[in-house]
This record gives C-alpha cells, sequence and structure tokens, in this order.
C-alpha cells in the first residue's frame, strides 16, 4: 500500500503542475484544494459511468487510460479516448445533471482524482482563485473540442488517421485498434490499411494474411 | 438593449448593480447589415457578441461546400468563440445574415472586467460551459441521429429559426442535402411535429 502512496504523491506533483499551468498556485493553496478531491481506482474494463447513471464526478486522470462511448443500436461509438493528465467526465450529464447518454470505461486500470458536483460548487464559492481556473479549464477544453470536431469535418480519412499517429504516438501502442477507428471515425479494415503509412519508407508491395 | 443582455446574465449569475456597470461601461454597440463578414479565417477573433437583433451564422468551406456549425439569433451569445479564448487564429468565417445589432466585449476588456469582478468572472465561466455544452449536444445529436431525427429535433427547439434562415443554409446546419430537407420540411406540413 505505501507504493501506491508514494505514487498518488508523484501523481499529485502532476496534478499541480497541470492546474498551475492555468493559473499560478501556491504549495498552500494547492493544499487546501486537496480536502475537496477524491481518489478513486478502478479496475480495466470497468463502466466508470453507465448510460443512464448521473455524473456525480468530473475526473482528472492520475494514471491510465479511459475510452468515453455512445451506444448506438448495435454498436459503440467512441468519441473520447484519454489518458494521464486529460479530463474525462459525461459532461451534459454532470452539468445539467441530467442522466448519462455515454458511458465511460477504463481500458487499463486507472486512478482518478474526481471531485463531486457539490465540492466543485463549495470549492468555487470558497475560493475565488477557482473560478478563475475553472474558466481557464473549460475554456481550454472548449478550444480542444472545437479544434477535434473541426479537423473530423474538414479532413480526409487519411489525413486524420496520419494527424493522429503524429499527436498520439503513445496511445497507438496503448489503445486496442478498434476504439482509435471508431474515435477516428474510420472503418477498422480502413484503419489497417492506413497502418503501412507509419513506417515512411519501407514499402510494402503486400500484405499477407 | 442592456437590460435584455442584464436578463440574459441573470440566467447564470444575480449581478448587482455596481458589477453591471462594470460590464456595461465596456460594451460597444455595433450594427451591421445582412451578409457582412465580421471575421474571416486566419483573423483571431476579437469580439464576444450577444446577439439583440437579427441573426448570424458560422461555417467553414470543406472543398467548395459550405458547412454551416452555428446560428446564431437574438439573446444569444456568437464569435468565433474558439479564437477568441485561445487567441489562435480562426478556422472559421462568421457573418450576418440579418440586418443585425450587437453588444460586443472585446477580450481585453472581458480580461479586465473579469478581474474587477468576481462575479462576472463567473458568468464567464458559465457561458463557456454553456459553449462546451452545446458543441457536445450537437456533436451527440450529430453523430446518434438519423436525418429525420436531427431535423425533428432542430423544428422542436426553435421552430422560429426555420423561417427566417434560407434553407440551403439550415440544411447545411443539419448535415443533410438540401432536397432531403425539402423533403422533411414538406413532410412536417402534414403532420405536425407532436407536442406542438
Amino acid at each position: 500500500m505505501s507504493d501506491s502512496i508514494g505514487s498518488y504523491k508523484a501523481s499529485l506533483e502532476g496534478l499541480y503542475r497541470y492546474l498551475s499551468r492555468y493559473v499560478p498556485l501556491t504549495r498552500q493553496e494547492f493544499s487546501q484544494l486537496l480536502p475537496y478531491i477524491e481518489i478513486r481506482e478502478f479496475d480495466k474494463k470497468v463502466k466508470v459511468i453507465d448510460h443512464g447513471e448521473i455524473e456525480r464526478y468530473l475526473n482528472v486522470i492520475a494514471w491510465g487510460l479511459v475510452r468515453k462511448y455512445l451506444p448506438v443500436k448495435n454498436r459503440e461509438i467512441t468519441i473520447g479516448l484519454a489518458a494521464e493528465g486529460h479530463i474525462v467526465h459525461s459532461e451534459l450529464s454532470f452539468h445539467y445533471r441530467i442522466p448519462s447518454a455515454t458511458v465511460i470505461e477504463t481500458i487499463e486500470p486507472t486512478v482518478f482524482f474526481s471531485i463531486s458536483y457539490d465540492s466543485l460548487q463549495e470549492l468555487y464559492d470558497r475560493f475565488p482563485k477557482a473560478e478563475r481556473l475553472g474558466r481557464l479549464l473549460i475554456s481550454d477544453l472548449y478550444v480542444r473540442k472545437d479544434n477535434r470536431y473541426f479537423d473530423q469535418l474538414l479532413q480526409s480519412t487519411r489525413e486524420r488517421f496520419l494527424q493522429y499517429v503524429r499527436t498520439h504516438p503513445q496511445m497507438m501502442q496503448r489503445v486496442p485498434q478498434k476504439y482509435i477507428a471508431s474515435y477516428l471515425n474510420i472503418k477498422p479494415e480502413t484503419f489497417s490499411r492506413l497502418k503501412h503509412l507509419m513506417r515512411p519508407g519501407k514499402v510494402r508491395a503486400s500484405v499477407t494474411s | 438593449m442592456l437590460e435584455l443582455l442584464r436578463q440574459y446574465v441573470s440566467d447564470y449569475v444575480t449581478l448587482t448593480d455596481e458589477d453591471f456597470s462594470i460590464l456595461a461601461t465596456k460594451i460597444m454597440v455595433r450594427t451591421f447589415d445582412k451578409h457582412v463578414q465580421l471575421i474571416q479565417p486566419g483573423e483571431v477573433e476579437r469580439h464576444m457578441n450577444f446577439v439583440v437583433k437579427g441573426l448570424v451564422r458560422q461555417y467553414f468551406y470543406k472543398g467548395r461546400t459550405e458547412v454551416v456549425t452555428v446560428l446564431a439569433r437574438e439573446r444569444e451569445l456568437v464569435s468565433a468563440s474558439a479564437s477568441f479564448l485561445s487567441g489562435e487564429p480562426s478556422n472559421y468565417f462568421v457573418e450576418t445574415l440579418e440586418p443585425t445589432t450587437l453588444l460586443s466585449l472585446t477580450r481585453e476588456d472581458l480580461e479586465d472586467v473579469y478581474r474587477q469582478s468576481p462575479r462576472v468572472e463567473r458568468v464567464g465561466r458559465l457561458m463557456t460551459t454553456q459553449f462546451v455544452l452545446q458543441k457536445e449536444e450537437w456533436e451527440q445529436g450529430y453523430m446518434r441521429m438519423d436525418t429525420r431525427e436531427r431535423f425533428i429535433r432542430f423544428v422542436e427547439k426553435d421552430p422560429g429559426l426555420i423561417q427566417r434562415v434560407p434553407q440551403k443554409y439550415l440544411a447545411s446546419y443539419l448535415n443533410m442535402k438540401p432536397e432531403t430537407f425539402s423533403r422533411l420540411k414538406h413532410l412536417l406540413k402534414k403532420r405536425p411535429v407532436p407536442g406542438r
């Protein structure tokens, strides 16, 4: 157990640096935030929030890997892939207090730093600086969402694939291919075919099956 | 005009007279004819705008096709918002569709107001959250719903817009062919949307 506490310390340090990017925080201010934060551990392939539940938490990933998907008829559309340092929650459910349309499921064993909806409101009321932190974090979330959405609409399949590989090499190693394909809105067969582009210079004339 | 803005803001946070007057001193009233481009791709958005009167769209070109991503009318905020928030060049055009009156704040002035009033900063946080949620809702509708469902949801939510916005823009906004849009519109005349 002492092992994992040691690891949390390292992750909390990561959280401190992460938040400080948005608003300069003293160590003392950071330690005032800690009582509001819960540490939540999950095994792999666990649904952190299911379709129809109300999202109670906003989470920052301390370590691990999760995906967010929409169950649609008999398939799942992956709309988010998140690893260490990313924020993940079922936004509409969390902010509007309505049942979640999306499912968040761990891919690897995962630890979250979580803040509940009520704790977050309390934090905003008690610490004026939290207001700015929240605003800037949300702005950043919006800008990234907008860029992703724009790319999705504008780029060809091949361009989407290449950009993702370039910007997320570690995700290619960690995330099952079918989820990345779904996230990029690329058919699994096409995704397999595009993988040859990852090795520039190595021309593969054919793929044996 | 300012009263309209005050009502809108009070849905988020109750501002004192002093808070509101800090905000009000920075506001510019801007009026535009129809079909005026407020911003083009590559420019950095300087303004956050509240629509007092009129109609505005945000769009970009995919090849030669226009893709409409936002339609904003009275009592809504409009801007190349990602550019406004990030300070990066815009990916989008923002254009008036009708003669339009906007209440506008520059980024610098807004930052200044935030520093003076934590309650206005809260309004800023909640409105930015609203941008995120609208985008999320749009994306989910886009992926979950079929063409007809998207059309019906839109008509139920915003019955007025269908009269005001040219069909080709509505079709683009709802990600469907103009022919499909016409066909769906025809169906709705015969069978009104349930619950209306």
